[in-house]
């Protein structure tokens, strides 16, 4: 009765940004990033892509509260950059890799349907 | 098989798949050169992401059959429909029109009645599509029995009917499961579990007492009294991806692929967007302390406040916060004045 709506846990609301960023002013040069509609699936591939950046010292994020679809990602950098920089970085090669992924894949998946001949060609339709 | 932090670099050729089998519901491919998290988060889009087209809204007619009107429009919403090409399709909260249109969804009809003595089954071929739509797989009922009857809506008796109108949606299964693509995704690494990620009970040897996965041959299985490798990671990925019948196996692929691209495009959108204006307001670091007028002007900052939750002034939601959340001191001590809910929350 209380439910929330599901939609709820993807749809930015009105004025909601997708993300936004705040200084953790405890540390130099990091900051927490907080995401709005997002979950673990973006959460931990980002955290641990941060982690390959060796500028990057610390990158972590949590689901403050298991009711709502929000993650915040701190990221500590050394310096050489800033935290939004490594993560903008981060952001752009792993699209560039999803994108030589979804390359790879239409490549294997075409030899594939040559490999398996015409019966299975037909019933692909 | 050294971890290395620099991986990034040593690899420039990227990720790698190797199909091992494909049918037209399935695939099963091997992912390479990736981490967990990268193939995980590729797991989770395909389960929940990937739109797929569902019937969302019944109007019912007449339903004199003994199953409740809202059991029938379940049965219906669970219905695979194709879902080819469903990028034609908008999402109905998108479309401008008032509650949907031939743009944002499809018409089925569904009449039915028994007039025989037998009982009769209404099956999904039944459901007649409005040829008003954005292309001609879309809203298809997803048939793949050799009789091509397709799923069992009702059963009906003699003199019972059912007439109802169903309109059909575009959504992701993170709304419902009824979007899902896919019945299921497989998933698997380390097959010989050298990682020691999961902990196998056994009574007397783990190695008699467990079968043994498809994939253990593909690894090389462990030596006897091999030391542990606390630098290993798990590298090669096992997907067994199964569609429901609604897109075809690769579609399912490529499209979590490209959903993932856009969550990771909005972010870049989002941060880089700011940065005229940050940068231009704001100079750089953020560690220099900033008068307050830098934080009014600033949107980006300015609308969050340090460290308020997104939902709502903290009462018990706030401790969690606390690992990092010594903000309250540098923030809270008001630069400028408002202590939104950080000092009311203790």
């Amino acid at each position: 009765m209380n439910a929330p709506d599901r939609f709820e846990l993807f749809l930015l609301g009105d004025g909601e940004k997708k993300c936004s960023e705040a200084p953790d002013t405890r540390t130099a040069n990091s900051s927490v990033f907080t995401f709005n509609k997002e979950d673990h699936t973006l959460a931990n591939i980002l955290r641990a892509h941060l982690l390959k950046n060796s500028h990057v010292i610390f990158a972590g994020y949590k689901i403050p509260h298991p009711l709502f679809a929000t993650f915040e990602l701190r990221v500590q950098t050394d310096g050489s950059l800033t935290p939004k920089e490594a993560l903008v970085n981060t952001c752009r090669t792993l699209v560039g890799d999803l994108e030589i992924l979804s390359r790879e894949f239409t490549k294997e998946f075409e030899l594939r349907k040559m490999v398996m001949g015409d019966a299975a060609a037909t019933e692909n339709k | 098989m050294d971890f290395d932090p620099m991986v990034m670099d040593a690899e420039p050729q990227g990720p790698s798949v190797k199909i091992t089998d494909a049918t037209p519901h399935s695939v099963d491919f091997t992912l390479q050169s990736v981490d967990l998290s990268f193939a995980n988060s590729l797991r989770r889009t395909i389960l929940a992401e990937v739109p797929t087209m569902a019937i969302d809204l019944v109007e019912i007619e007449a339903n004199t059959s003994v199953l409740a009107d809202e059991f029938i429009t379940h049965r219906l919403g669970l219905i695979p429909l194709n879902s080819k090409n469903v990028d034609d399709v908008v999402y109905s909260r998108d479309c401008d029109c008032e509650q949907y249109c031939e743009l944002c969804s499809v018409t089925l009809t569904l009449h039915a009645r028994c007039t025989g003595d037998e009982i009769m089954r209404v099956y999904a071929r039944d459901l007649v599509v409005d040829p008003l739509r954005q292309n001609q797989w879309v809203g298809n009922p997803v048939i793949t029995d050799p009789e091509g009857l397709g799923t069992v809506i009702c059963k009906l008796r003699k003199g019972q009917e059912l007439r109802m109108k169903c309109i059909a949606k575009k959504g992701i299964a993170k709304e419902h499961a009824k979007w899902a693509p896919t019945s299921a995704v497989g998933f698997e690494y380390d097959p010989q579990n050298k990682l020691r990620h999961t902990d196998l009970w056994y009574e007397e040897s783990a190695e008699k007492e467990w079968p043994k996965s498809k994939y253990a041959d593909w690894e090389e299985p462990p030596q006897e009294g091999e030391p542990f490798d606390y630098d290993a990671v798990p590298e090669t990925f096992y997907f067994e991806v199964e569609s429901v019948g609604n897109l075809e196996p690769d579609a399912i692929i490529q499209q979590g692929i490209k959903v993932l691209q856009q969550k990771l495009a909005a972010v870049i959108r989002d941060l880089a967007d700011g940065e005229g204006q940050t940068n231009g307001i704001n100079g750089h670091g953020y560690d220099a302390p900033r008068s307050p007028e830098d934080v009014g002007m600033d949107g980006a900052w300015g609308q969050d406040q340090g460290y308020t939750t997104p939902f709502g002034n903290g009462n018990g939601t706030q401790e969690p916060q606390q690992p990092w959340g010594g903000s309250a001191t540098p923030y809270g001590a008001t630069p400028y004045g408002q202590q939104n809910g950080w000092a009311n929350g203790r």
